[in-house]
Order: structure tokens, then C-alpha cells, then sequence
């Protein structure tokens, strides 16, 4: 906060805030009950984007990785949509979706989607193939094998792909809200932008957008410690 | 319970408390309910960024809410014209304001929209740094300016006055940015000028860093900047729908320019519940001086518009030449002659 505040002193123009504007714009927006609304916008569209995504991507994922065929098919196209950034469906999501939530949702899914698709292909790889034998030496029926080793072979590497997933799924949250939705904290620093002098409120949602994604991080690592997952991770 | 389900039982009731707030606090439930009514029910969507050249719409809005008959259409704002263009192309909106030069380029490309009014006159201009030493255009040569975009009227202005300054464009160097960064810009002396709409000079100026070193109508009398954009199906369809949004724009505007009262109650309305912008900043702009951008005479005229496509030919933003009566539409603004101002006393809550 110190560095912070005496790098504000000698920054040009001396427009940007200092940490105690910026509490104060926090404490404006919530004296007007904008930051609860605008957090819920927020989450509610991660929220949908991030699970539709891991909803479609992980079996699909799974599918591919188990399915050499289909790797071979498929992958060539995902390697290839994988480093588009969602800022570049903009346009193309407003096409098809028009302005409003879907649209944000969209790009939100197209950058969980691909990256949630790869970790899960991966993940299905690298069971390792004595697993699988013992499973079939036991006599367990195809249906069996996929509950009671392919599902515990990959969770730890798909826990893993999520709660990365879900960081940059939160980092596009700002690009999903510029395309014409009027809440969420990427609107609150789009909208403080063009308000005139008040960069205390760009700032603002800035300290927002990475606090919420620390504690939804936290969340995801809770998953780590989950007892059925815990034998991919090393002893503490 | 396993793990699995309790992790899938948490995903569910997070997701249906964090769907439920949102849809309680943040959802208009007016363009959605809207959009299911039958065709010759339906209101237009009408799209706007926040900046005084659009003032008119919010204006339309806001007074129409207190007619017997009610708003006339949904606004809908954007951050940026390119989200416009794309939603106005998609059919999402229905009508837009935008910048003439993009319009121009949207008809000749194919997007089926025509001009049918105009926005504003006046009210954009080249703002420089205070302590920047810029006494004059000339003093800007070898120096940084900021437009809002290549296919704007603020770019066009730059290459008007270059030419009376026997300047060409090496002798400047142009990017376009964002409108509602290029004052934090100047005022950190990342550029040199900036030539933008208010209000934007009005920032700069309020702030005391930025110095306006003319106003557009001082080297493009009748200078117009944005215009009212309509889709050509909603103009074949539905005229008399189009009719009643140039009326009422073409009301406001009276209003606007009725006088003091009107431009200050409308930069307090305005700012609050449409720009979120500081109701003191958009005063500035509409009062400092009262015709620094003015809202009336927005009838489309032919002389205006030749100069633009001549100037976005000349700058290489038009390849062929566009005649006016083939991209606007001006019976609207014709039928549009005879509007009288709001009948609305601020705060009165009564309008017809």
C-alpha cells in the first residue's frame, strides 16, 4: 500500500488514485448498493460460462483422449482455436447472440471450453496402462472401468485443469462485460473509464475483480483436499 | 454422501443463488418482455454510446416516460462503435447513433441501414496540453494526436485544417483511441492533442491540464458529426414507427436549445440515471458556452454530407463515391420540420 501510494505521488498527470480513494470509491459503490449487484453480475456469468464449458468440455475431453481416432481428427482444429483470444470472438459472439448476457456468456465459455477439452484428453492419456489391466483382469464390465479407474485416474489432473480453467475464465470476465451488458465488474471499469476523472472506480473494480478471484481460488483448492482425490497429491 | 455428490450438489446451489440475485438485482426485464409481443407492438431498440452527440436519445427517453403515450423506444447503451456496427448489422438494434463517416461506410459496404437525421451540430474540437507550448495547428507538426476512430468526422477535421495549414499527414502522427481514455492521455503527456466529441475537451478542461485549441465549427461551419441510423427493413416495414423516433429526437433537440434551464436539468438527468457520468461535467459541456454543441437545424443536407465522403475518399476510408439520396432517407426529417419542443417543465413530471 505504501509503494503503492508513493508511486501514485510520482506518476504524470496525477489523475491515478491513491489506496485511499479508492476505499472510499469501494465504500461509494457500496453506499449506493451497486458493488453487490455488480459482483453478483459477475459471478452469475463465470458462473454459467465456467460450468457449461467443464459440463460439455470434460466428457468430450474424455472422450477424445480415450478414442485415438477422434484425437487424431479433432485435435489439429482444437490446437488451432486454442490460441485465439476470447477477445477476438467479440465481434462474432455479438453476431450470433446479440448484446446481453448469452453474448458475455459466450466468450466466457469459448475460454473455458478448449483449455478444459485438452486437460481432460490429457488426463485420460496418462492413466497409466497397469491400472487399467488390473481393472480388466478383475473382470470389471466397460462401464465398471470407466467409474472405478478411469474417474479416479484422471480427477486429480482435471481438479487440477479446472481451478486453472477458472482463473482465466474470471480474467475474461472484463472483455465479456465491455460488449453492451450495463452490470458486472468489468462494466464498473469499462463505465468509470468513461465517467471523466474517476480512476478510483476503475481501480476499484480492478481490487475487486482480484480479490474475488483469489477466494475463488481457495474455493478450487478446497477441491485438492477432497479425500477421494487426495492420493494424486504428494503427503503434506 | 460421496465427494462427487457433494461437489455436484454445491455447483448446483451455487449456481442457482448466484442465478436467482442476478436475475432479481441486474436483469431489465424490459427489452426481453418486449421482444416477445407481436412485430407491430414491439419498440425499436435504440443504441447510444455516452457522449453528448447522443444526447438527444436519453433526452427522447427520459421526457417520453411522462407523456400519456410513454417512451417511444428502448435505448440501449454501448461503450464503442464497433459494438454498434455489430449489433445494428445482427439486427439486434433496430436503430443507432454513430459517427456519419461509419454510417457512409456501413451503406457502401452493403449493410442495409439508412441515415434519416442528424445528431448533433457543433460540439466536438482539438484540445491540446495546457502547459504543452501549442499555440497553433502548425506547432502541433511532428507531434502525437489522438482520434476516436479513422471512420470519424473528428478525423476529418485534422485533415481539413492540416490542408489550410499547408500540413500533410507525415507531418502528423494520428492513433486512434478509445474516446474516455484520451484525456488520462493527455493530461500524463502520452499524446501531444487530442481531436474529440464532448465530452471529452470539456474533461480536459475541467481537470486544468487540457486547452481547447478550436472548436470544429471554427474551420467546418454546420460541422455534424453523428447521425441517426436506421435498418432499411424497419424503414419498409414500419415507417411511421421511424417517423415518431425522428419526431421525438427532433422534439428534444428544440427542448435542448429552448435555454439554460433545459440544458442543465438535462446534464442532471442525463449524468444520473443514463451516462453514470458526473452531472457537473456534462453541464460543462452543454452550457460553457450554450451553443458549444447545438441540437437543432438536424435535418440531413446534401452539401453536408458531399464534403464528408469527399474528405473519406481524399483520406483513403471511402473507395468510391456515394450519392446522398442513395444512402439518406430524408422524408423522415422533412416530416419531422414542423415538431414543436417537449411541452415538459423539469421536475414537473408531466410532458406532452
Amino acid at each position: 500500500m505504501l509503494a503503492w501510494d508513493i508511486l501514485i505521488r510520482w506518476s504524470p498527470g496525477g489523475l491515478l488514485p491513491r489506496p485511499w480513494e479508492v476505499v472510499q470509491g469501494l465504500t461509494e459503490l457500496a453506499q449506493k448498493g451497486l458493488l453487490f449487484k455488480y459482483i453478483v453480475a459477475s459471478l452469475f456469468r463465470v458462473t454459467w460460462g465456467y460450468v457449461a464449458a467443464a459440463v460439455l468440455a470434460i466428457p468430450f475431453g474424455l472422450m477424445l483422449g480415450w478414442h485415438r481416432r477422434g484425437e487424431l481428427a479433432l485435435n489439429p482444429l482444437i490446437q488451432i482455436l486454442r490460441p485465439i483470444s476470447p477477445l477476438a470472438w467479440i465481434p462474432i459472439s455479438i453476431l450470433w447472440f446479440g448484446v446481453g448476457d448469452v453474448a458475455a456468456l459466450f466468450l466466457i465459455f469459448m475460454a473455458s471450453f478448449l483449455p478444459l477439452t485438452v486437460t481432460a484428453m490429457n488426463a485420460v492419456k496418462n492413466i497409466l496402462p497397469t491400472h487399467l489391466n488390473a481393472g480388466r483382469n478383475f473382470g470389471l464390465s466397460p462401464a465398471q472401468i470407466v467409474l472405478k479407474v478411469i474417474y479416479p485416474s484422471v480427477m486429480p489432473q482435471l481438479i487440477a485443469g479446472l481451478r486453472i480453467t477458472l482463473g482465466i475464465a474470471w480474467l475474461v470476465v472484463v472483455a465479456a462485460e465491455m460488449i453492451a451488458v450495463n452490470s458486472g465488474l468489468g462494466f464498473l471499469i469499462i463505465d468509470a473509464r468513461n465517467a471523466g476523472n474517476r480512476y478510483d472506480l476503475v481501480v476499484a473494480g480492478m481490487v475487486m475483480i482480484g480479490l474475488i478471484g483469489l477466494v475463488l481460488d481457495l474455493g478450487m483448492r478446497r477441491l485438492e483436499k477432497l479425500k477421494s482425490l487426495r492420493w494424486g497429491y504428494a503427503s503434506e | 454422501m460421496t465427494d462427487a455428490k457433494k461437489v455436484a450438489l454445491g455447483v448446483l446451489a451455487w449456481t442457482s443463488v448466484v442465478s436467482a440475485l442476478h436475475l432479481h438485482f441486474n436483469v431489465d426485464w424490459a427489452p426481453i418482455l418486449n421482444d416477445r409481443l407481436p412485430e407491430h407492438r414491439r419498440k425499436i431498440n435504440v443504441a447510444y454510446i455516452p457522449v453528448t452527440c447522443h444526447l438527444a436519445c436519453p433526452v427522447t427517453d427520459y421526457i417520453t416516460r411522462f407523456t400519456k403515450t410513454g417512451n417511444l423506444f428502448l435505448p440501449k447503451m454501448f461503450q464503442g462503435f464497433p459494438e454498434i456496427k455489430e449489433a445494428l448489422i445482427s439486427n439486434k438494434m433496430q436503430a443507432a447513433f454513430m459517427v456519419a463517416p461509419m454510417a457512409m461506410a456501413l451503406w457502401s459496404q452493403g449493410v442495409p441501414v439508412k441515415i434519416v437525421y442528424l445528431g448533433h451540430r457543433y460540439g466536438s474540437g482539438v484540445v491540446v496540453h495546457k502547459d504543452g507550448g501549442v499555440r497553433t495547428f502548425a506547432d502541433l507538426k511532428g507531434k502525437t494526436i489522438a482520434i476516436p476512430s479513422r471512420f470519424s468526422d473528428e478525423r476529418l477535421i485534422v485533415f481539413r485544417v492540416m490542408k489550410k495549414f499547408n500540413m500533410t499527414a507525415a507531418d502528423l502522427k494520428m492513433v486512434e483511441m478509445a474516446p474516455p481514455d484520451v484525456a488520462g492521455a493527455l493530461a500524463a503527456r502520452a499524446i501531444d492533442a487530442f481531436s474529440m466529441g464532448e465530452p471529452f475537451p470539456s474533461q480536459a478542461e475541467m481537470g486544468g491540464f487540457g486547452r481547447v485549441l478550436f472548436h470544429a465549427r471554427e474551420h467546418w461551419p454546420d460541422y455534424m458529426s453523428c447521425v441517426l441510423v436506421v435498418r432499411q427493413d424497419l424503414i419498409d416495414r414500419r415507417p411511421e414507427t421511424v417517423q415518431a423516433l425522428v419526431d421525438g429526437i427532433a422534439r428534444s433537440g428544440l427542448w435542448l436549445d429552448d435555454g439554460r434551464p433545459h440544458r442543465e436539468h438535462a446534464a442532471d438527468f442525463v449524468g444520473r440515471y443514463y451516462y453514470n457520468q458526473d452531472p457537473k461535467l456534462l453541464r460543462w459541456a452543454l452550457t460553457n458556452p450554450l451553443d458549444r454543441v447545438v441540437y437543432t437545424a438536424l435535418t440531413p443536407y446534401k452539401e453536408d454530407f458531399d464534403l464528408v465522403r469527399d474528405l473519406m475518399i481524399e483520406t483513403g476510408v471511402l473507395d468510391r463515391r456515394i450519392e446522398f439520396q442513395d444512402y439518406v432517407d430524408t422524408r423522415f426529417a422533412e416530416g419531422a420540420r414542423r415538431q414543436t419542443p417537449w411541452k415538459y417543465v423539469p421536475n414537473s413530471g408531466v410532458a406532452e
